[in-house]
This record gives C-alpha cells, structure tokens and sequence, in this order.
C-alpha cells in the first residue's frame, strides 16, 4: 500500500515537471519567433518616447545584443536560458533596473501575490462548495433556484470588471477603503494591530472582487455535482435506513463530490491568475501583476519573461499540492 | 418552426438569453446607420465633437467623455467591435477545438491522450500574460491577427467540452454501422457524428466567445492591442486613464461595463438552456 501511494506522487511530479519544461520552452520559441528582439525594441521605445537620435543607438543596440547574447542563434539562447533558469534561477538583469536583476524584483512582489490569492481562493472554493451543497439539497425550495439563478449571473462577471466597479463604489464615491498599495504608506512593516488592520483594509477590495465571483462560480458547479450524487442509489439506500440528513450531506454527499470539485479548482487556477494580473494592476497591488503591467510598459523583456514562467512555475505547484491532496480525499487513490 | 418555439417555451434561461444576446447584435449591426444619423456623418471617436462631461440629456442619453465624445455612440462603436471579435476568435476557437476534439474522441489512444495533455497544459497554464506579451510585441496587431492570437490560447476549454461528448457518441451502434458499411473516418465525423453534435458545438462555441471577450477586454483595459479599434476594452482604458472616477463621472465607466456584462450573461444563459433542453437527464434531476 505505502508502495503504490509514493509511485502515485513520483508519477504526479515527473507529469508536472514534463508539462512545465513543455510550456516553458513553447513559449521561448513563441516569443522568440516575434520578429524583432528585444534590445532593439526597447531602444526603439525609448527613442520615440525621449526623441533619441538613431545612430548613435545603432551602437548601443549592437554592444547590448552581445552583452545579453542575442547574437546568437535560437537554439543556443534557449540552451543557455534553460541553463541559466535551471542551475542559478536568473532571468537576466532588469532593463528598467538595470543591473538589478529579475528575479530580486519578482521575488519582492510574489508574497504578496500569493498571500492575497490563496487566501482568497481557499475562502471562495470553501464558501462555494457550503452554498453549492445546501442549494442543491434544497434544490426544490424557491430561495435555493432564486441563489441558483442569481449565481449564474454573478459567475460570469469578470473579476477585472467588478474590481472597477469596485474601486468605483468603494473607493471614489464613499470613500470607505484606501486606493492602491498593500499597506498605508505612513506606516512602519510590523506586527502592531494598527498594521494589521492596515493590510487588511488595502487587501479587502481586491480579495472581494475574487471571491464574490468564484463563490458563485464553486456553487453552480458544486450544485449540479450534488445533484448527479442525489441520483445514485446508494443515497437512496442510506436514506431508507434513516440517516440523519447531516451525515448523509456530509458523508454520502460531500464527500463524493470533493473529488471532482477539487479537480475543478486546479484547471480553474490559471483562469483565477489571468483575471488576478488585472485585479492587482486595478488596486495598484504590488504583487507580481502590478510589476507585469509596469514591466509591458516599459518593455522589460527580462521581468516579462521571469514573471510568465514564474506564475506558470507556481500554478503548476499548486496544481500538484492539490493533487498530492487526492489521495486524503479518496481511498481509491491511496490504494492505487 | 413550431418545436423551436417549444423550446424557448420550454426553457426560460434560453429565452431570456438569446433576446438579450439577439438585442446586442442588431444594436451593433446598426452602430453605422444610428451613428450616422445621431453625429451627423462624424465618427464616434473624432476628439473633440462636442464639449467634455456634458451630464446626460436628450441629445446626448449618456453625455459626453472627457475627449468630448459622446457615450453612446462611443458604446454602440465599442459593443460592435468587442462583438466582432469575440465572434471571429470564437468561430476559429471552436473550428481548432471541433477539429482536435473529433480527432481525439473518433481516434482515441495516444493521439487522444496528446491532444488532450496539450489542451490541459493551455487550461492549466495561466495564458493571459503570454498573450499580453505577444500582442505587445508583434507590431501591427489588426482585427484579424488579433482574433487569432486570441483564438490560439481559447479553443482548449471548448475542446474539453466537446471531446467528452464525441467519445459519448463514439459508442453509438449506428456509428459501427456505418463503419461495417465502409465509410471513411473523416465521411463518419462529418455526415454522422457532426450533425448529431451542434447543440455541442454551440455551448463550445459560446464558451469561446466569452472567453475571447473576456480576454480582449482584458488586453484593451491595459492598453495593449490595435488603438485604432475601439472596442468596449479601449473605452473603459481611455476613460480610466482621463481621470473620470475621480472626477465622479461613473457613469461613462459603467455603462461600457453592463454591456460587456450582458453579453457574458446571454451567453451563459444560452448555454444553460440549451444542455437543459438537449440533456434529458439533467432535466429529470433538476426538475426545471
């Protein structure tokens, strides 16, 4: 038993570690295959943007396409990336920071990224699959369709889009929660209670405009699930031996739908992360969507790339945590 | 005639869905003939037409924008453009999932298991800032490649849609008959699985579309994308960056954002209508 269960994992990491490699190098060459490159287009930006004279850049163009290799072919600049990725986990040096490099400036703004959407996630999968069973237990009662109906609408909100109206209500018209920033700038990073209410107040806005729509989202998909376990027999049987209804909602019902619910949250991740790079960007957040949108900006190749491959590296994480959950949710798999 | 009218009888959602969708696509067909009228020939995005933050009155129902422009043939302008592209991105999102899904569900084995690690990795992936990277970095982005790119990074969720339904109907006997008989695979997908299959095809097509839109939208707030296509994603960016929240015109931003809104709504809708109409068995479970 114990044997099956650690093959299980191995099988789960060498399965992500495979879909990361691919993805990565899919968008190496993806981008890479863009015509121009990036020095030049950076130069270029710059040029338009101050009035610099073109021939004088044409040096500095050539001098730094050496300095960054991209006088190289294709294929070695992707060895040499891969390389560098693998063994010192570097990026290149920042454009706009230069010589800072990438990785420094990702690293400051990924805690908080992932601080702000993991909670979030866990508080909007949790409430949505409580909603999600009692609406579908109750699925005949007028206020469970009423919930329902009303959730299928509220599901297709954008989260970008109600983070708008979001800042619009909250922020400009009633003025209740302060814009932009993860704490009050007057403030010194430190465990008082003034703080910590702080935080919370700056991360509010932004958590609810996930959370609101993925309650709504969890519940839909949580209620049909239920509803497809109510059909089965053995629900039938326990309900003719006289179980309690909590127990059979919580043992009999929840627990098989647990499964497919969670397999939901880890394809649904990355769809969460687009939204949350725009998310963060609206609330000026300073995780790493913010330094995204301030990167496209300013056309900094190596924080774009670094911040692409690191959200991909952390949502595949995240994808495997839920997958090594599996086997506490369902026997099956710890048996193999 | 009389079983479609059943139909909508049959289902609300459906109803309700498709009147708002169907209302969005004439508005956004006539965008041309009632602009041209109400502007008297100008277009809606010339700076400048009229006097800025004009409040709501008869000439102007939603006033005018920080540029002097007037809201609503701004919107009319935006809804038509971000209709347009969700649609093509979508049509060519779904042509990419409808092909790949029918290979892999009519083929099975190990093509199936590499489509479908493939689209897997797209659905897993976060896609939107490989997308914002490309479209900033290809140079002229126009309607077309643009959809495209879209396209690209949104056929993977219909695909799962819609695969699980081929491999459904893979097991049919009328399918084996028509192998006895000798027909070819591509004759068995296309006379004898497809017909079966649009209502499928629709909910993935429809999921396409939103998703196109969503991510559109999502390009244009940032400022990405061809300016000179002024979808409801540019008119949100341009009225954020002159400064109407701040100065309290909300409803310059809210406006493009409810259509945007309904549209993602009707889609839904549709979609939920019609698995409750063509999924028998759901219908018994759910009692609507």
């Amino acid at each position: 038993m114990k044997k099956s269960i650690f093959s299980y994992f191995i099988n789960r990491i060498l399965l992500y570690a495979l879909i990361f490699v691919i993805s990565l190098s899919a968008f190496f060459f993806f981008i890479n295959l863009v015509p121009g490159d990036p020095v030049t287009r950076y130069i270029q930006m710059l040029e338009q943007r101050y009035g610099l004279s073109t021939p004088a850049s044409e040096i500095v163009i050539q001098k730094y396409k050496e300095v960054f290799g991209l006088d190289k072919g294709l294929f070695e600049r992707y060895i040499s990336y891969i390389k560098r990725l693998l063994f010192y986990q570097d990026f290149g040096p920042s454009f706009v920071a230069f010589p800072k490099p990438a990785i420094e400036l990702i690293l400051e703004s990924l805690p908080w990224s992932v601080g702000l959407l993991g909670t979030s996630v866990i508080i909007a999968w949790v409430l949505g699959v409580i909603l999600g069973t009692i609406i579908g237990w109750t699925r005949e009662s007028k206020i469970s369709s009423t919930i329902f109906t009303t959730g299928l609408v509220i599901s297709q909100i954008p989260t970008y889009l109600l983070a708008i109206i979001l800042v619009m209500v909250f922020t400009f018209w009633l003025n209740l929660f302060p814009m932009g920033g993860a704490y009050s700038a007057m403030l010194q990073r430190s465990f008082s209670l003034r703080f910590i209410i702080s935080l919370i107040k700056h991360a509010f806005l932004p958590s609810l405009s996930l959370v609101f729509v993925y309650v709504f989202g969890t519940m839909i998909s949580q209620r049909a699930l239920v509803i497809s376990v109510l059909g089965e027999d053995y629900i039938k049987l326990a309900e003719a031996k006289g179980l309690k209804s909590f127990r059979l909602v919580n043992r009999y019902i929840l627990r098989n739908t647990l499964l497919p619910q969670t397999t939901g949250l880890a394809l649904s991740l990355g769809f969460i992360v687009n939204g949350f790079f725009l998310i963060e960007w609206i609330f000026n957040y300073p995780g790493i969507g913010r330094l995204f949108m301030m990167a496209i900006r300013e056309m900094d190749y190596n924080v774009l790339m670094g911040i692409t491959i690191t959200t991909m590296f952390c949502v595949l994480t995240a994808n495997l945590i839920i997958e090594f959950l599996y086997p506490l949710i369902d026997p099956r798999i710890r048996r193999g | 005639m009389k079983r479609i009218l059943l139909i909508f009888k049959y289902s609300p959602k459906l109803t309700v869905g498709v009147v708002i969708l169907l209302s969005l696509i004439v508005l956004a067909v006539l965008e041309p003939t009632i602009n041209y009228y109400r502007l008297n020939g100008r277009s809606s995005t010339e700076i400048g037409l009229f006097d800025t933050f004009l409040p709501p009155s008869r000439e102007h129902p939603f006033g005018t924008e920080a540029y002097g422009r007037d809201v609503l043939s701004l919107l009319l302008t935006g809804l038509k453009y971000s209709l347009l592209i969700g649609f093509t991105a979508g049509a060519l999102a779904t042509f990419i999932a409808v092909v790949l899904a029918s290979i892999a569900g009519y083929k099975g084995g190990r093509i199936e298991a590499f489509i479908t690690t493939i689209a897997n990795a797209i659905l897993i992936i976060p896609s939107w800032p490989i997308l914002a990277i490309i479209v900033l970095f290809v140079r002229k982005v126009d309607l077309l490649l643009l959809s495209a790119i879209i396209a690209f990074f949104s056929w993977a969720g219909s695909s799962r849609q819609i695969k699980a339904q081929i491999a459904s109907l893979r097991e049919r006997p009328y399918i084996d008959l028509a192998r006895v008989t000798g027909f070819s695979d591509l004759e068995i997908m296309f006379k004898e699985i497809l017909p079966n299959f649009l209502p499928y095809i629709f909910v993935g097509f429809s999921y396409a579309v939103t998703g196109t839109i969503m991510a559109e939208t999502a390009l244009r707030l940032v400022g990405l994308g061809p300016g000179d296509i002024p979808s409801l994603g540019q008119f949100i960016n341009w009225a954020i960056y002159s400064g109407t929240l701040a100065q309290g015109h909300y409803l310059i931003v809210i406006s493009p954002i409810t259509f945007l809104i309904l549209t993602f709504v009707s889609l839904n809708l549709i979609n939920v209508g019609l698995d409750e109409v063509f999924n028998p068995r759901l219908r018994q479970v759910t009692g609507v």
